[in-house]
């Protein structure tokens, strides 16, 4: 039973059709591409005109705002990287493999809080907070990693037979949540007594008196916090991938040679995965430099230029959020905000073209270990 | 899992410091990490959903023998002093002149929680806290519990058939004033009320908060021509970023010369993900708004000038705006997608005698909608949170017109709009009364975090059902 | 491993001549590199009409290239460069005028494992039709009825026509894909290792289909397997390393091959 012979009439058309298809879709596809290009294009052509005003007032002007971006990323960088890599250390290597699962999209998810929410909860709640604690909070954030290893040492010292019926190291990062919940609460009773004890009352004073540190409310500090929270989730998330990503034995096999534990993580691991790291934190760094809304709502915007922990700042891009609104167009102010618009173009997508291209070697050198497919 | 108990329970070595401890300041990192979610989560949900339940009126009586009533805010230390004081809300802002009392702890003597205190919401003057003593229409007279009845009877009408009639209050020291029906928004005594009553209320304040507009400058009522305005904006948005996003990522993906150029520029639109959205609001205020919108009110609304219409923020230059910001990630996400779709299958298709375009349409195209899908509702979730580059192509504070209406061409694209994150930033820093207005900030924030939060689960959610659907097929 | 060979051998090589009449498909000197790396060089045969031809020779031999290079796969890959010639039924393939989209209706190929596509059986068989021309609903399911008998199916999936392809075990999946394939009939049909992926029994039912069918068509098979390539062609052709060793009746290479490379190869002494 063979059917009758097809016949193809719509030949010419289905070809036609192709062609122009592929056309339209280049075409489309260029032209995207071509317009996100322009946004370099742009900003390097509306900076132009700044090269006939003279460098002596762009750089007083800028170079504030250059110093806040680099003191409020610093910052948020000083407290996000610990946190974020030690965060990425325990779940690539010791968490058990079904908590992970749970764990690094919840983490994740940290990213997704929009700035604004961040920013409020900095400038409105927390920085008159410590303020008014200022030696609570300095406080907890030594006491919080003490906890921590106290935490180790008396697991440690547990008996053996007992220690087996404790949740093991493994589920560590869920039952510490409220092992650090009670060392908070427990830092913030003791503190106003030691403030009280040692400090004569108050540290913001004795600040004052002894060292002539002024304390602005909302400060490099406060920055710090919110903007390392935000920054938190993104190194976490590309230094746990190049950690997890590191064949396991490798590590097992310094392990078998005899290397500690931690030997094996310093020597082998993170040496193995340093790069990743390290474009992680370079990703990091680009999301910090950049942030807007968090250093708008969380440091006061004074564009001072001082190096203290408790003063604040205005970044660059607090101050394109604030002052281009109102700038003239073609104006000197307008040229100059976007020549740090430039700057911060520039920066991050150096940044990132950086992590990328190492990120990429090292994908290419685990390949050829051969320790993942 | 990595075992990392074993060699310490068999037998115990000599205990190092760096050996031992370190695993724990790591675990710890993570602990700490979840604990600050979940706080700022807990915080967000305690005070933000907090705020509609009906709070508790007192009336304090202080040592001075002054009274007041009102509910307690919060509490403080007193600065360089032992004690603590206390915030009360008491309302009543066009007898007292003020909204806020701080009274020290120490010099409050008495404390009730009289069942007849009623709270009115009025506009203007915001809220009452007092007694209700009569109402009066016409000739007819109400007291005591026949006028709260009547008050009750009354609001649940709606507003346009109100008979007029005039209220007599007073206030827990004596003072009584006259009040107009009309400027009653609603009445409720909360220290009379029951469970149900009081959730009924609270269902009722989370309703009205997402359904009416604001209210005092910002510092009352909802939220919602805010909500309208970031889902019509993220709407516009969508349409134009996932179209073009899709071309620029199958022409990169199944078109293009895949040399060291398409490597080139994959790497550079990775990278642009990572540009700060400050920069694009740059972009976008100086080539959409100054740029194309100069231009088009110079050649066809030059009557109006120079007071701008497209020459100045607005709609549609911000949906553009967050369309070139995310994107991106569609162009990301898409691509993603299309590589992990199986060489076979196209061979398949094209071997049948498919033209390229019919194996994208029939085939690829449709087995990479999960992938675009969830590029779509990363990009809108970006987009729904991202606040700084709106503030220089568009967002206002309090958008005098809707930019959808019933005049002609019903979408207005120039018009400004109100948005949740800048309606938050603003309420929260450049508001009158930050006191007042705080609580309706954290149910702002609440509202914000949730949207962006169900919209990246979404996606998650989508991402994870495309891996498992992959799964089978292999 | 078998030193690389002589071109003085190449030269030897017995080639099955068959009058114009009997040939389907002729390739002449037909070379082919990938981004400049050799695959095939110069390689000459004709494909009988109406026989099962079987390409044997170690992995890497070149023998799935050159089925791919017949279908006009290889232009999705702009690296790819040839020489030569490759006619079917009297037509250059890479003729200017030929319709490669036509081309390839008229040669279906066959890939190792199976791919279906994320669709119904009812559309799987139907996609190659729809591209081809709007048929009435009616001649439509006749058409693939027909197919899915064909291809030794039909009893197994008629009453599911319109469940998922991707639920149906792998041999039926390789007849759904032959049975599409069938449904736009073609002339030639390719098979590259259709059996590789699959069980002994669904090996077997393959292998029946591959012989019921060489009445309807022109079938070129590419298998590592000399079992198999015993079995079911005809006409056998052994490549190694690019090149055309030897080529003949099937029970002539089996039994008596000429060459001492090939007696390695179908003895198992290389690989």
């Amino acid at each position: 039973m063979t059917p009758p012979r097809l016949t193809s009439s719509r030949q010419p058309l289905r070809l036609l059709q192709d062609r122009v298809a592929t056309g339209f879709i280049t075409a489309g596809g260029v032209g995207v591409l071509l317009a996100i290009l322009a946004i370099g294009v742009f900003l390097i052509w509306e900076t132009l005109p700044l090269l006939a005003i003279g460098e002596s007032l762009a750089l007083a002007k800028l170079s504030p705002l250059a110093w806040g971006t680099l003191k409020a990323a610093l910052a948020a960088l000083l407290f996000a990287i610990p946190v974020a890599l030690g965060a990425a250390i325990y779940s690539a290597l010791f968490m058990s493999a079904r908590l992970r699962a749970r764990i690094k999209p919840a983490l994740e998810m940290m990213e997704a809080i929009p700035g604004v929410v961040v920013g409020f909860i900095a400038g409105l709640i927390l920085a008159p907070w410590v303020e008014r604690h200022l030696a609570s909070a300095l406080v907890l954030i030594i006491w919080l990693p003490l906890s921590a290893g106290l935490a180790g040492l008396l697991w440690q010292l547990v008996k053996a037979r007992l220690r087996r019926r404790l949740p093991p190291l493994s589920w560590a990062g869920l039952w510490l949540i409220p092992w650090l919940a009670l060392m908070v609460a427990i830092a913030l009773w003791l503190a106003p007594w030691m403030e009280q004890l040692w400090l004569g009352g108050d540290l913001r004073q004795l600040l004052d008196q002894r060292f002539g540190m002024d304390y602005a409310t909302r400060n490099a500090l406060i920055v710090g916090l919110a903007m390392g929270f935000a920054v938190i989730p993104s190194i976490y998330s590309l230094a746990e991938d190049a950690l997890a990503d590191v064949p396991s034995t490798l590590i097992e096999g310094a392990q078998a040679l005899g290397a500690s534990r931690w030997q094996a993580l310093w020597k082998v691991a993170l040496a193995a995965a340093g790069p990743g790291i390290f474009s992680a934190v370079m990703i990091g760094a680009g999301r910090a430099v950049g942030e807007t809304m968090i250093v708008l709502m969380a440091s006061g915007n004074t564009a001072l230029f001082s190096a203290s922990p408790f003063e604040g700042m205005r970044s660059m891009a607090a101050a394109i959020a604030i002052e281009l609104p109102e700038a003239s167009p073609g104006g000197q102010t307008y040229h100059l905000l976007i020549f740090a618009a430039l700057v911060l173009f520039i920066f991050t997508f150096l940044v990132n073209t950086l992590a990328e291209v190492v990120r990429q070697r090292l994908r290419r050198r685990y390949r050829q270990m051969g320790g993942t497919s | 899992m990595k075992a990392g108990t074993v060699n310490t329970a068999s037998r115990r070595p000599r205990f190092n410091w760096l050996n031992d401890l370190w695993p724990w300041l790591c675990a710890a990192s993570v602990a700490l990490s979840l604990l600050m979610l979940g706080a700022l989560l807990a915080l967000l949900l305690v005070r933000g959903l907090g705020h509609f339940w009906p709070a508790t009126l007192e009336e304090v009586t202080l040592r001075s023998g002054d009274t007041f009533a009102g509910h307690a805010v919060r509490e403080v230390e007193l600065p360089q002093q032992a004690g603590d004081e206390r915030l009360y809300f008491t309302g009543n802002q066009d007898i007292e002149g003020a909204r806020w009392r701080w009274v020290k702890i120490e010099e409050i003597a008495e404390r009730a929680q009289p069942a007849d205190l009623i709270r009115l919401e009025r506009s203007p003057w915001g809220d009452f806290i007092g007694r209700l003593v009569a109402i009066e229409q016409d000739d007819q007279r109400w007291e005591g519990d026949a006028a709260w009845q009547r008050l009750t009877a009354l609001l649940a009408l709606p507003a346009s058939q109100r008979q007029e009639s005039q209220l007599l209050l007073t206030t827990v020291d004596g003072q009584t004033l006259r009040q107009p029906m009309a400027s009653i928004v609603s009445a409720q005594a909360p220290n009379a009320m029951s469970w149900s009553q009081k959730t009924h209320v609270w269902g009722d304040g989370v309703w009205r908060f997402l359904s009416e507009g604001p209210r005092a400058a910002n510092t009352d009522g909802g939220v919602w021509p805010a909500i309208f305005g970031t889902v019509l904006m993220v709407i516009l948005m969508s349409v134009m970023v996932t179209p073009f996003g899709v071309l620029a990522a199958i022409y990169l993906n199944e078109i293009a010369h895949q040399g060291r150029l398409t490597r080139l520029v994959r790497i550079g639109v990775r990278n642009l993900a990572g540009v700060p959205s400050i920069v694009y609001g740059v972009f976008g205020l100086g080539v959409f708004v100054y740029g194309i919108g100069g231009s088009l009110d110079e050649w066809f609304f030059s009557d109006t000038l120079p007071s701008p219409t497209f020459g100045t923020g607005g709609l549609l230059w911000a949906s553009l705006t967050l369309a070139l910001l995310t994107l991106p990630v569609v162009i990301v996400a898409t691509e993603e997608g299309l590589a992990r779709i199986p060489e076979a299958q196209r061979e398949g298709a094209v071997a049948l005698g498919a033209t390229r375009l019919e194996m994208l349409t029939r085939i690829v195209l449709p087995m990479a909608a999960p992938a675009m899908l969830t590029g779509v509702i990363l990009a809108v979730a970006r987009a729904a949170g991202e606040v700084a580059p709106l503030m220089l192509v568009g967002v206002a504070k309090l958008a005098p017109q809707m930019p959808i209406d019933g005049e002609f061409p019903y979408l207005h694209l120039e018009r400004k709009f109100m948005h949740l994150g800048y309606h938050l930033f603003d309420t929260a820093f450049h508001g009158e009364d930050v006191q007042a207005a705080i609580p309706l900030v954290y149910a702002t924030a609440l509202l914000l975090v949730l949207i962006v939060l169900v919209l990246n689960l979404t996606a998650i959610f989508l991402r994870h059902y495309l891996g498992r659907q992959r799964g089978n097929e292999c | 491993m078998l030193a690389p060979l002589h071109s003085a051998n190449t030269a030897q090589v017995p080639v099955a001549h068959f009058s114009s009449e009997h040939s389907c498909l002729s390739i002449d000197h037909l070379s082919l590199a990938y981004a400049g790396k050799e695959a095939l060089r110069d390689l000459t045969l004709s494909v009988p009409r109406h026989r099962v031809t079987a390409f044997i020779g170690p992995s890497g031999c070149g023998k799935s290239t050159l089925l791919r290079a017949i279908n006009r796969l290889h232009d999705l890959n702009e690296t790819v460069t040839h020489s030569g010639k490759i006619t079917l039924e009297g037509q250059n393939i890479h003729d200017p005028q030929t319709n490669v989209t036509e081309l390839r209706r008229r040669v279906g190929m066959v890939f190792q494992t199976p791919n279906p596509f994320p669709m119904s059986i009812y559309e799987n068989v139907a996609f190659g039709l729809r591209l081809q021309q709007r048929l009435p609903k009616r001649k439509r399911d006749d058409i693939i009825e027909w197919a899915l008998t064909s291809a030794a199916l039909w009893d197994e999936v008629k009453d599911r026509l319109h469940r998922s392809a991707w639920q149906l075990s792998g041999g039926q999946q390789q007849r759904l894909v032959i049975a599409r394939t069938l449904a736009v009939q073609p002339d030639v049909l390719l098979l590259d290792e259709p059996a590789s992926a699959l069980d002994p029994i669904s090996t077997l039912k393959i292998e029946e289909l591959i012989r019921n069918l060489k009445s309807e068509l022109t079938l070129v098979l590419v298998t590592h397997n000399m079992q198999q390539a015993a079995r079911v062609s005809d006409y056998t052709a052994f490549l190694h390393q690019g090149e055309l060793v030897e080529y003949g009746p099937t029970d002539q290479v089996f039994t008596n091959p000429r060459l001492q490379h090939t007696e390695n190869y179908i003895t198992g002494r290389i690989t």
